[in-house]
């Protein structure tokens, strides 16, 4: 299978004062198209640090991050340049802009990502349906459930076709149902678009859907084992 | 397309309109209080722009053209003299005393002239006949008096300077700068009225030949007259501003209302733009996430600040046109032109777009980790 994003030997020192708190210490990941990998992990063991840098929103300490074989630079630039075209984000939070309808939600991340006018109607349309909210694409967020919401958001990730999508605890917010379906959902846009999918979660409900799950602890992976 | 700027800015209603508040107070604040003294300004030198005086020979360093300073009346023949000039007159320009019915007595600022139909002072006659104030002690009366003299009827008696003249008629927008009242009558009569006019002039008035160039008969005139200086209509009329500008202090006070009414815009603008800013840094930090730049928020902010610049101002604008005629009935005229508001609008944009700048520092620094916190 082909690696889509993969991380190699990296390391994060946060320096706070006088205080250097190593929170990764030599970690390597990878996640090839159409997999799911689960990455699980007690509280501060560093998963958010290592899906920040996998998504290039944080620059390793050492260590290095390749995007389809390509290795990211870390200025600046490039790192903006990869999430605007690699990477699809999800958040516990949701993050989606509460102002706007949840197509406006996506055709403005469209645009973000360079994509406007027709192409990009047709773009959100097809992200909207794909997450099965086509009848709630002109509702507010405040007027959807947190469930719909967390539709909403993955289907602003899937938008543009990145080929990865980086979720962190997506199904904290959710009720216990609703977290089966949005993972179930994952798990469909992962097969059927072919996205590498890495799951950041407290929640033993991903193992169901993950095509491998990773322990970290204290900065470094501990084992994989393939789900059952 | 759809415009995350716009969006939120409607979003929140209440900080929206205390922006748009912010700023057309500013606007107003500007238009109004500017106005009203050019409104002010213009009536120093109505005169001189509405008569049909070309060249203006006036006392030497005479600053305005309320304050005519007195000279030989036997001038006026030299330049009569000098090809180019088709016509030229004395005029006395005079505060003279004015007796009320009430029996209180006031100023008025007297004209004097030998033909006022030819020299269209007065320009706007609203009753009476001007050529009718050298038949007797006869003198036209401006409508703006009325708030100084009381009411007043044609055929009416009043003293000026110890003499008896009739009211003939009513000019209109004969005012001056100083609000003092201004009545028309004969050069000759205004003359007798004051000792130390015997002889002597304030002014000799020149009207240039038809297609030949007042600045060239103002050049000609001026080594004739070594004791008086020689003005064209716009040189006489920009002195006579000037003079009120720099000696009330007008110019000085504009530019404190006009820096009043932008540091409110600015502050306004600037805090509610910045408190939103603060407010949507999940939001600004959702933007960098996917993929967007430092510039791509500045253009929500820029577009917000735009947003708020246009709406404040139409608000604003709107707001002093419409308390014009109020202010009118005061008496209050506020001079507001085109190009006037056109100067204001894009200080009004330049202001809120100086105000979004505020924040850019701050949405520079957000740190797009933060979409993962709780
Ligand atoms: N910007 C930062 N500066 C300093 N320390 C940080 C920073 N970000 C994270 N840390 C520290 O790094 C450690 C790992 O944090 P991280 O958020 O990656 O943990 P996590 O595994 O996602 O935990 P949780 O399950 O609670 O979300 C924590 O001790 C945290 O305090
Ligand atoms: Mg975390």
């Amino acid at each position: 299978m082909k690696k889509v994003l993969e991380a190699r030997m990296v390391r994060k020192i946060f320096v706070e004062g006088a205080q250097r708190v190593e929170v990764l210490r030599g970690v390597s990941l990878d996640v090839s198209a159409g997999e799911i990998v689960s990455l699980e992990g007690p509280s501060g063991s560093g998963k958010t640090t290592l899906l920040s840098i996998m998504g290039c929103i944080l620059t390793p300490s050492a260590g290095e991050i390749q995007i389809g074989g390509r290795q990211i630079s870390g200025d600046e630039k490039a790192l903006r340049e990869a999430r605007r075209t690699s990477i699809g984000f999800v958040f516990q939070q949701f993050n989606l802009f509460p102002a706007l309808t949840a197509r406006e939600n996506i055709i403005y991340a469209l645009s973000i990502k360079g994509r406007k006018g027709v192409a990009a109607l047709l773009e959100a349309d097809r992200v909207i349906d794909a997450v099965g909210l086509a009848d709630r694409r002109d509702f507010l967020p405040r007027d959807l459930s947190g469930g719909q919401k967390q539709r909403v958001a993955i289907a602003r990730a899937l938008a543009g076709s990145p080929e990865v999508i980086l979720a962190d605890e997506p199904t904290a917010n959710l009720d216990s149902t609703v977290g089966v379906q949005i993972l179930d959902l994952f798990r469909n846009l992962a097969k059927s678009e072919n996205k590498g999918l890495i799951i950041v979660t407290h929640d033993p409900k991903v193992r169901r859907v993950a095509d491998r799950v990773v322990g970290i602890a204290d900065g470094l992976l501990l084992q994989e084992a393939h789900a059952a | 397309m759809v415009s995350l700027a716009r969006k939120n800015l409607f979003h929140d209603r209440i900080r929206f309109g205390i922006t748009l508040a912010g700023v057309a107070f500013a606007v107003t604040l500007i238009l109004l209080q500017v106005g009203l003294f050019l409104g002010m300004l213009d009536k120093a030198t109505v005169s001189i722009r509405k008569s049909n005086v070309d060249i203006w020979i006036v006392g030497k360093n005479t600053p305005n053209i309320d304050f005519g300073k007195p000279f030989p009346d036997t001038a006026f023949l030299r330049a009569r003299g000098l090809p180019g000039v088709e016509r030229a007159d004395n005029a006395i320009l005079q505060f003279i005393n004015i007796q009320l019915p009430t029996g209180a007595t006031e100023n008025a600022q007297v004209y004097g002239l030998a033909d006022p139909v030819f020299w269209g002072l007065p320009w706007k006659v609203e009753i009476g006949r001007a050529h009718e104030l050298s038949r007797g002690y006869n003198l036209i009366m401006d409508r703006s008096a009325v708030r100084r003299f009381g009411a007043f009827e044609v055929g009416e008696y009043r003293e000026v300077g110890g003499r008896r003249f009739r009211i003939i008629g009513r000019s209109a927008e004969a005012e001056s700068f100083t609000t003092t009242p201004v009545v028309f009558m004969d050069f000759d009569n205004a003359q007798s009225l004051v000792e130390q006019l015997r002889g002597q002039t304030t002014y000799v008035l020149v009207k240039v030949v038809p297609g030949s160039d007042p600045e060239q008969v103002a050049a000609r005139l001026r080594p004739m007259f070594p004791h008086n200086d020689v003005h064209t209509r716009d040189e006489w009329a920009t002195r006579s501003r000037g003079y009120w500008i720099k000696s009330t202090g007008i110019g000085m006070s504009m530019g404190v209302t006009v820096f009043l009414g932008v540091l409110v815009g600015v502050v306004i603008v600037g805090q509610t733009l910045y408190t939103s800013a603060i407010e949507n840094i999940r939001q600004f930090g959702t933007v960098k996430a996917i993929g967007g730049s430092n510039w791509d928020i500045y253009s929500i902010l820029g577009e917000q600040a735009l947003i708020a610049a246009v709406l404040g101002f139409l608000l604003g604008a709107g707001a002093s046109y419409a308390v014009r005629p109020a202010m009118a009935t005061l008496h209050l005229t506020v001079l507001l032109s085109p190009e006037f508001s056109g100067v204001v609008f894009v200080g009004t944009v330049t202001m809120c777009l100086a105000a979004a700048l505020f924040s850019f520092r701050r949405v520079a620094l957000i740190d797009p980790a933060l979409v993962f916190r709780g």
